[in-house]
């Protein structure tokens, strides 16, 4: 890994406000190159599906489950089926307050998601994450 | 109390002529002299509660007879009429299970009534359990609903608080604080308006309706007063026509839970860039029907999401806050009050809900 590599970021999450928080959170490691955050699943995966540019550095989706419309493991179900050439340039977390075992369990079914974050998102849990990398 | 309804089946035409006579004025009887003329019965008849067969018949026994309909009428309570020298095939059809019970020939007049009230007693208890059982599964799939959805709705607020005071925390400009309060302010809503919706859902579930007469007038200015001190009409023009013809009876908990929940979706729930937004309330009212518009110009359904929108949790859109209660419990208290709705949507153009409510008449319970 290269030091001090930066980062672009997609956060998805109905609340406004978790938004904020994690694009706070993200911007404050100076890992960041670029934080986007979408409010609604479906225009996420819009956009993703359009960006077309390989990157050597894969962007992290953080993406909450319970939203309205489509929820994040129907985005997920969603991102599996673009092309790999997209795929392969974002690595997919979840974030969520579910403390819910079917969900949690249900994670594993899902090749794309590296790993399950709880709310809040924290400096620390964020740091852990991008050193992993 | 209306009559149990029995079906006696047998070859022997005297014996149902007599059979009818003796209880026709007991119960109401419906008589078959073939198998086949008894399966028309109880095609027709959703509602017998006791069977009554003769063993021995042309074309097939009794027990026969109960065994080809047990699956396909299970409701009614079974029960042979047989001479003595019948009696293995009887205990074979008790014991196997489809007979309640077997009247011995020749019968007495107390021997049939006292097998049919307590056939009666069986089927009224088994109907109870019935539904009892429906209750309790519905109830049940309801609690997985909850507790799953408080972990979201109750502690998803939470967490973004938390995870604001995080920020506030280390933030040194006043101006962003100032913007983290707000959104952590919005977030305290969110829990707020779902606890109000939880208690609107039990007060609906649990609580007894009280009928009293209804002044339109009174009740939209309540609500929608709600909406103006929380500044939910800012910029939004708001047109209420009441024609009430009679006194209307209703319950007015449940009345408020209808029109709060569907004036806040129109409020909420507005093309924000819109520079004619509108909402309208349109009330016909008389002492048998109340019927309900509530009208708005704001972002519509999509037409895929229309059969969801009662469901519970089921959210269409992330606009603004949402808890996934409000038209459900919309639907559960017009359920209560014998009410219906009707909506019509086109996504991005707007809105309108139909309600007609029955009035109850005075001095009926």
């Amino acid at each position: 890994m290269v030091q001090n590599k930066k980062q672009h970021f997609i956060v998805i999450d109905d609340s406004k406000l978790d938004c904020f928080i994690a694009e706070k959170i993200i911007k404050n490691t100076g890992k960041c190159e670029s934080v986007t955050s979408f409010q609604m699943a479906e225009v996420a995966l819009e956009f993703i599906s359009t960006q077309t540019v390989p990157s050597h550095n894969p962007t992290i989706i953080l993406v909450d489950i319970q939203m309205p419309v489509m929820n994040g493991f129907q985005f997920v179900e969603a991102f599996e089926k673009l092309p790999l050439n997209i795929t392969n340039n974002y690595s997919v977390f979840i974030i969520s307050s579910s403390i819910n075992d079917d969900d949690l369990n249900r994670v594993h079914n899902y090749r794309s998601i590296k790993q399950f974050l709880n709310k809040p998102l924290t400096s620390n849990n964020l740091s852990l994450l991008l050193s992993k990398d | 109390m209306e009559k149990i309804k029995i079906l006696y089946i047998d070859d022997e035409q005297n014996n149902l002529n007599s059979f009818k006579a003796t209880f026709r004025f007991d119960y109401s009887v419906l008589i078959a002299a073939t198998t086949e003329q008894a399966f028309q019965f109880l095609q027709e008849n959703d509602d017998i509660r006791i069977i009554l067969c003769d063993q021995r018949m042309p074309d097939k026994t009794g027990v026969q007879f109960f065994e080809e309909i047990r699956s396909q009428y299970p409701d009614p309570i079974r029960m042979l009429i047989t001479g003595y020298t019948d009696i293995e095939s009887v205990i074979e059809g008790i014991n196997r299970g489809h007979i309640f019970r077997y009247i011995k020939k020749p019968w007495t007049d107390t021997d049939i009534k006292s097998a049919i009230e307590e056939g009666n007693k069986f089927f009224l208890t088994n109907s109870m359990l019935k539904v009892k059982n429906n209750e309790l599964q519905s109830a049940y799939d309801e609690l997985g609903k909850f507790a799953y959805s408080v972990t979201h709705d109750l502690r998803g607020p939470l967490l973004s608080v938390l995870g604001a005071l995080q920020i506030a925390d280390t933030a040194d400009d006043p101006e962003e604080v100032r913007e983290i309060l707000g959104m952590m302010g919005v977030a305290l809503n969110k829990l707020d308006e779902y606890i109000t919706s939880l208690h609107e859902y039990y007060s609906l579930k649990r609580g007894k309706l009280v009928y009293e007469d209804i002044d339109f007038e009174n009740l939209v200015g309540d609500v929608a007063g709600l909406f103006k001190i929380a500044g939910s009409m800012e910029q939004i023009k708001f047109n209420v026509t009441i024609n009430q013809a009679g006194a209307f009876s209703s319950d007015v908990v449940s009345l408020k839970i209808i029109l709060n929940n569907l004036l806040s979706n129109a409020f909420k729930y507005q093309r924000k860039e819109a520079a004619d937004k509108f909402v309208e309330v349109k009330i016909d009212a008389d002492n048998t029907n109340a019927v309900i518009f509530v009208k708005d110009n704001g972002i519509g359904i999509q037409e895929e999401h229309i059969d969801n929108i009662f469901t519970m949790f089921f959210r269409a859109t992330s606009q603004d806050i949402g808890s996934g209660f409000g038209l459900y419990n919309v639907k559960d208290a017009l359920n209560k009050l014998n009410g219906t709705i009707e909506v019509q949507s086109i996504f991005k153009e707007g809105t309108t809900f139909k309600v007609t409510i029955p009035g109850r008449a005075h001095g009926t319970k």
